[in-house]
């Protein structure tokens, strides 16, 4: 069988800022339809994303948290992108 | 020989102007590394937000919407159908002064050049102009200069930009016009800058892509990690529709293409100032040198003919 990565590529980007590029094992969004959580290898997805907080898991357990005001979230690949 | 206080004057007046442009130098330098990390720093995100865009379009029927494709028709719902008279939008970023070189006439010939390129005239254009060169050029020659911005700080963010681009959208929503370029300075490095044209309504992936790869710098940093091959089409599910996900989303792009050019623009006008100042010190420091030599050669020759004149003197007494 084969090996897939536990984790997938997440970046948070505003334009002034990157605020999270790297490898992530969970990422909950407030998307415009609910929220949902982004697992490695989610399905293609696109989605507006509505004022809330963006709560990212990465490995060894931490937890990082952006609040948002909107945004786009582009999923493919294996890679997400959040547009602020 | 001219008299040694006109040389003087001359050493004097070069020596001010040294200082200036010196000072001037200054400024640019730190202007410049804070726009350049500026305008790199924002590469990432436009080029993240270009290739979502990218990536939709290649997998959704994104053809119909109306920021995507060209106005052909415009049915207004007044006065049913008209017939089409579209202008194009000319978004012309300069600076607001020169003394940069060539920087602002090279962006003017480029605008000038699709002007021609499209058979425009000044009926068939709108202009946005930011920074006071090209406004005052196109004002100048009858074209209509719909929005001026001038003394734009260097730290404009990009929600700011958002009164000019939401104008524009206006403009393309009532039918006024159905294309924008964008024409600003791409920042290439110090000493290299070049003017570029950008298409920015319609949205079109060949224009998206022309852009990505545009403002991806060939190394450093932020170059492209190695050529990743393009991926195979992705079924994308699209929440809440693909209307509202585009409504939301080309907006911003297109605000992001204008602010990208608006900080390319930015990070280039100092560097190109920096430069020009740079090579006028230099000029200045050249000039106080040849004339100082030429100032002590001409004290000596004084020195010389008032010591012979003495001598002289000297023997017609004896």
């Amino acid at each position: 069988m084969q090996n897939y990565p536990p984790t997938f590529n997440l970046v948070i980007a505003s334009v002034s800022k990157t605020h999270f590029d790297g490898p992530a094992l969970a990422a909950t969004v407030p998307g415009s339809e609910g929220e949902l959580t982004i697992l490695p290898h989610h399905a293609a997805l696109v989605t507006t994303l509505k004022k809330g907080t963006i709560a990212v898991r990465v490995m060894g357990g931490e937890r990082h948290t952006f609040p948002i005001d909107n945004g786009v979230l582009e999923c493919s690949h294996n890679s997400a992108i959040v547009l602020l | 020989m001219a008299s040694l206080k006109n040389i003087k004057i001359k050493i004097q007046s070069y020596r001010k102007t040294g200082t200036v442009t010196h000072a001037m130098e200054a400024v640019s330098a730190v202007k410049m590394r804070k726009t350049q990390e500026r305008a790199l720093a924002g590469r990432a995100y436009a080029a993240a937000a270009l290739s979502v865009l990218e990536h939709l379009s290649r997998s959704l029927d994104t053809s119909h919407h109306p920021l995507m494709v060209r106005n052909l028709g415009f049915v207004n719902p007044n006065f049913g159908f008209t017939k089409p008279k579209f202008r194009t939008c000319l978004i012309i970023v300069t600076s607001d002064k020169g003394l940069a070189g060539s920087l602002n006439s090279s962006v003017i010939r480029r605008a000038e050049h699709e002007i021609a390129a499209r058979n425009l005239g000044p009926e068939q254009t709108i202009m946005i102009a930011i920074g006071r060169r090209g406004a005052e050029h196109f004002a100048n020659r009858g074209y209509d200069v719909r929005i001026r911005r001038e003394n734009v700080s260097d730290d404009l963010s990009e929600s700011d930009l958002r009164t000019i681009t939401d104008e524009l959208l206006s403009w393309h929503a009532v039918g006024e016009i159905d294309t924008c370029l964008v024409i600003y300075t791409n920042f290439i490095s110090t000493f290299e800058q070049e003017a570029l044209a950008h298409q920015v309504i319609p949205v079109t992936p060949e224009a998206v892509r022309e852009t990505v790869a545009g403002i991806r710098p060939a190394r450093g940093r932020y170059a492209p990690r190695s050529e990743a091959p393009v991926p195979p089409l992705a079924i994308y599910l699209v929440e809440p529709s693909v209307d509202q996900v585009l409504a939301e989303l080309l907006p911003r792009l297109i605000n992001i293409m204008v602010f990208h050019a608006f900080i390319e623009s930015k990070a280039s006008e100092h560097s190109a100032r920096r430069v020009a100042m740079k090579s006028a010190t230099d000029k200045a420091k050249d000039m106080v040198k040849s004339y100082t030599r030429h100032f002590n050669k001409a004290r000596q020759a004084a020195i010389t003919r008032e010591v012979s004149e003495i001598t002289s003197g000297m023997e017609a007494m004896r």
